[in-house]
This record gives C-alpha cells, sequence and structure tokens, in this order.
C-alpha cells in the first residue's frame, strides 16, 4: 500500500524529469542557438533575477488583479440578466438570438475597441475579461434557472411565498449547481483572453511581459512567464475552484464526486 | 406539430426585433455621441466598409485565408491529438504517469506560447498552425486520459472472460468507450482553436479576419474592425452549426455513445 503511494507520486515525475533532462542537453546535442533556447539554468537566473527585483510578482499581481476584477463584473452583470431571461420566455426569445452572436465575437476581437474607448492598458483588458466571462457565465445562469421544474415555483407560489421569496428559496438554490460550474469555466475562458489580451494591449502582466522580452530575444523571460502562466492557472484552478466545488457541491451531494 | 412551428416562428420573430433594437440603439448611441465615426462608427460606416471591402476582394481573400488555416491546424490537430492519445493513453500505467504533464502543457495557455513560437518559427503561417495544432490536440489528450483513468475495468474483463483478444478489446470496447471523450475534447479545442487563430493573426499574419480586426484599428479604420467583428462571429456561428453539430451527430448521437457514457458516470 505504502509503495503504490509512493509509486503513484513519484510516477508523474518521470516524464517532467525527462523533459528537464532533455532541455539540459539539447544544446549540447542540437546546434540550437542560446536565444532559441535558453538552458534551464537561464531561464531560473531570470526567474531568481525577476523575483528579487519584484518585477515578476508586479506582473503576476497586475494579471490576477484583472482577472479577479473582470470575474466581478462579468458575472455580477450575467447572473442577473441569465436568472431574468432564464425566468422569462419573452425576454428569452428576444435577448438569445443577440447574445448568442455577441457571444461568438466575446474576448479578444474586442480588444481593438476597448483600447480605443478605455485607452492601452487596465481599462482595455478588464473590458475585455469582463466581456468574456459575461458570456461564459450568462449562458449556464439561463441553463441552471430553465431547469429548475415549473412546478416547484407554483408550489411556493401557492403557499404563499412572495416572488423574492421564491427567486432566493428556490431558484437560485435550483440553479446553484450550474451557476457554480458557470464560475470556475468563465475564469478558464477569462484566464485565456487574459493572456492574449496582455500580449497586445498591456503596459504590465504576464501576457506584457513575455511579448515584451521577444523584442529583445530574451527568450528566458518568454519561458519563465509560460512556466509561471501553468503553474498559475494550475493553483487557481485546483486549491480555489476544486475547494470551492468540493465545499459546496459536493457536500450538498448536489453532484458526484470522480 | 402546427403549435410548434407557430411557437418557432413566435421566437425567430422575437429574436429578429432584438437584434433590430440593438442596431437601432447603437444607431441612436453612435449619433448622439457625437464623438466621430473613428471612435464610435454608425451602423452606415460599418456597411460601407463592407461593401468596400468585398468589391476589393480583400474580404473574401481574408476569409478564405481565414479558414484555411482553421481548418488545416484543427484537422492537424485532431490528428496529433489522436496519436498522442493511442501512445500515452492504451495503458493506466502510462495514462496515469503522463497525467500531470499533460495538464502541465494543457494549462499554458495558447496566447502564452505565441511569443515563443514567433521566436522559433517567425511571424507566419508555421507560429499559426502549430498554435492551431497545439490547442486543439491537447485537450483531446487530458480528456482521453481522464476518460481512460475512469474506464471500468468491468467492461474489459467482460470482454476478456467472453474471450475477447487484446486487440478486439481495444477496437471493440476501449476506442468506443473513449469516443466520447476524444469528441469533447475535439469540441473544446475547436472552439479554443477560433479565438486562437484571430489572436495569431493579430500578432503572426498579414492577412486574415483577425489580421483585419487589428489592422483596422492600427489605421484608424474602426468600421473595418467592426466589419472584422462580425465577420468572426457569422464565421463562429457558421462553423458550429454546420461543421461541429453534424459532426457530434455523426459520432455520439448516431452511435448512441452520450447513453453509455452517462450511465457509466452513475
Amino acid at each position: 500500500m505504502m509503495t503504490s503511494k509512493a509509486a503513484r507520486l513519484f510516477l508523474p515525475m518521470i516524464p517532467f524529469a525527462a523533459i528537464l533532462a532533455l532541455w539540459f542537453i539539447a544544446p549540447s546535442i542540437f546546434p540550437i542557438p542560446a536565444y532559441k533556447l535558453p538552458t534551464p539554468q537561464l531561464v531560473w537566473e531570470q526567474f531568481a533575477a525577476t523575483l528579487s527585483d519584484g518585477s515578476l510578482l508586479k506582473h503576476v499581481l497586475a494579471s490576477l488583479e484583472r482577472l479577479a476584477l473582470g470575474f466581478v463584473i462579468g458575472n455580477a452583470l450575467a447572473i442577473p440578466l441569465g436568472i431574468a431571461i432564464g425566468l422569462n420566455k419573452h425576454v428569452s426569445d428576444l435577448c438569445m438570438p443577440l447574445l448568442t452572436f455577441l457571444q461568438s465575437i466575446a474576448g479578444i476581437a474586442w480588444i481593438p475597441l476597448a483600447v480605443l474607448w478605455f485607452g492601452i492598458g487596465n481599462g482595455a483588458i478588464v473590458f475585455v475579461i469582463a466581456n468574456i466571462i459575461f458570456f461564459a457565465n450568462l449562458h449556464n445562469a439561463v441553463i441552471g434557472v430553465e431547469a429548475v421544474p415549473e412546478s416547484y415555483r407554483r408550489a411556493v407560489r401557492s403557499l404563499g411565498a412572495s416572488s423574492t421569496q421564491t427567486l432566493f428559496n428556490v431558484i437560485v438554490p435550483g440553479a446553484m449547481v450550474q451557476l457554480l460550474i458557470g464560475l470556475r469555466s468563465s475564469v478558464a475562458f477569462g484566464w485565456r483572453a487574459l493572456i492574449g489580451a496582455e500580449l497586445i494591449a498591456g503596459t504590465t502582466g504576464l501576457g506584457y511581459m513575455t511579448l515584451d522580452a521577444v523584442q529583445w530575444y530574451q527568450t528566458e523571460t518568454v519561458i519563465l512567464g509560460m512556466i509561471i502562466v501553468g503553474i498559475l492557472w494550475l493553483v487557481l484552478d485546483h486549491a480555489v475552484f476544486k475547494t470551492i466545488e468540493n465545499r459546496t457541491v459536493i457536500r450538498w451531494g448536489l453532484v458526484r464526486s470522480d | 406539430m402546427n403549435a410548434a412551428r407557430t411557437r418557432q416562428g413566435q421566437k425567430a420573430i422575437k429574436g429578429a426585433i432584438g437584434i433590430g433594437l440593438f442596431f437601432l440603439a447603437w444607431q441612436i448611441g453612435s449619433s448622439l455621441s457625437g464623438v466621430g465615426s473613428y471612435f464610435f462608427p454608425q451602423p452606415g460606416d460599418v456597411f460601407r466598409a463592407f461593401v468596400e471591402l468585398w468589391h476589393k476582394g480583400i474580404l473574401e481573400a481574408y476569409l478564405l485565408d481565414s479558414l484555411g488555416r482553421y481548418f488545416a491546424g484543427v484537422g492537424l490537430g485532431l490528428l496529433v491529438g489522436l496519436i498522442a492519445a493511442l501512445c500515452l493513453g492504451l495503458n493506466k500505467f502510462i495514462a496515469r504517469m503522463f497525467t500531470p504533464l499533460v495538464s502541465f502543457f494543457y494549462a499554458i495557455v495558447e496566447s502564452a506560447w505565441l511569443p515563443i513560437f514567433v521566436i522559433w518559427f517567425g511571424y507566419g503561417i508555421t507560429t499559426i498552425l502549430t498554435l492551431l495544432v497545439y490547442v486543439v490536440a491537447f485537450p483531446i489528450l487530458y480528456n482521453t486520459l481522464a476518460g481512460i483513468r475512469a474506464f471500468p475495468p468491468t467492461y474489459i474483463n467482460a470482454a476478456k472472460s467472453l474471450g475477447g483478444s487484446r486487440l478486439q478489446i481495444i477496437t471493440n470496447v476501449i476506442l468506443p468507450g473513449l469516443l466520447p471523450n476524444i469528441i469533447t475534447g475535439f469540441r473544446v479545442g475547436a472552439g479554443f482553436a477560433f479565438r486562437g487563430l484571430i489572436i495569431a493573426e493579430a500578432i503572426a499574419a498579414t492577412s486574415g479576419i483577425g489580421f483585419l480586426i487589428f489592422d483596422g484599428a492600427a489605421n484608424q479604420q474602426t468600421d473595418r474592425t467592426i466589419v472584422g467583428m462580425i465577420v468572426m462571429g457569422v464565421l463562429w456561428l457558421v462553423i458550429e452549426l454546420f461543421y461541429l453539430k453534424p459532426f457530434e451527430k455523426a459520432t455520439i448521437h448516431r452511435w448512441g455513445l452520450v447513453v453509455s457514457a452517462e450511465g457509466r458516470e452513475t
């Protein structure tokens, strides 16, 4: 039992180690110039240097702040509107075709207009992130509300509940699973768009850091940025959102955990 | 039947009204704001830009470029994803070993790869195609590995006890069982790839819809940017409707795989 657990932890290290080893020895086997593939030591030194002068942390925090802001704005608009659409057939018929179309252009295609309207930097990026997060969760809110059986609503109403009570005691809890799924997947969309938006419209942030480094052929910064993008997302998704899911949805027995 | 059709008709009319209201609000907003066509183009400006781009043949050329890149990239990505899934997937042991590595690379979003692809392959088609292959292959690989780890051993044991050979088990039990995972991964990847194409064209191309959107803004032709956005939206809806949905229907629905996939989860 112990050995199999240790093996399970140890096994996944093998591919990582193999890639790292390959990366170490690649420059001595193939004639790859350092600007195309800097050595792991160089990337590590760049990590240590940017960590100690605080510039790395500045970029990471700038990215996370935008994501958080876009997340709050996008969902604060999407959830109420999604509930309204889900509750009312007329609103749904009126809005859905337009929203479906707007959803298909949500995100990075808005960067040029956002830059024009809000200037390069924070404003434009937050607009783009909020935009994509809005559309990513709107659909989930609509589905969630539509999945609450009409008879539940009628039953509570006939027992004398007000429409506010119906909303907060029946509809919102009933749609909760879908809403939480939407929150999680909307962050994934937002994160993708964030890095893309920062490439083009950033003056700080991880995306900006990597594309800016291309101009100076600082490939070690590019690779460092990529590794941090990967790790940050895994931490965000696993530590934050899986935990929230475990604490809420799975605990309430609404869906079964794997 | 008839009632359903009236309901459909009503829905279409209301939807058209919604879109009409949007254009009306846009028209009123842009003429009231008085900030000028560069800052906030009117629907008419955008329509004129559309006609101009179409007459000059620019729009058609860009559309074909984008479509060609998209389908080439997605097709190659599907192929690479399937081959990788087959190599890493036919064994639970290997699947478990490689899952964290795959999750890590899956977590490095495509935009983060764009700078290094530019350094490696320069600005151009190689960078764009590599990006699309990457963004399609990883969701397929990731979903397939997840499917393999959760694959019920009883299915395999049942086939074995009935005398199935290793090859038969792979082709008749494991592959059909994993198909929903592969298709889900492909769906996700094809969606990401469309956005990836736009950003890749913005940075590494001199043609295509993504280029049109960003180049228009760079040349202060905001109306062209909006033409690009609208074409992009229509293009995606068309791809979804005529390519991805039929693909799903032809595979999942036809073979009734959705039912078996759901049955497995409970």
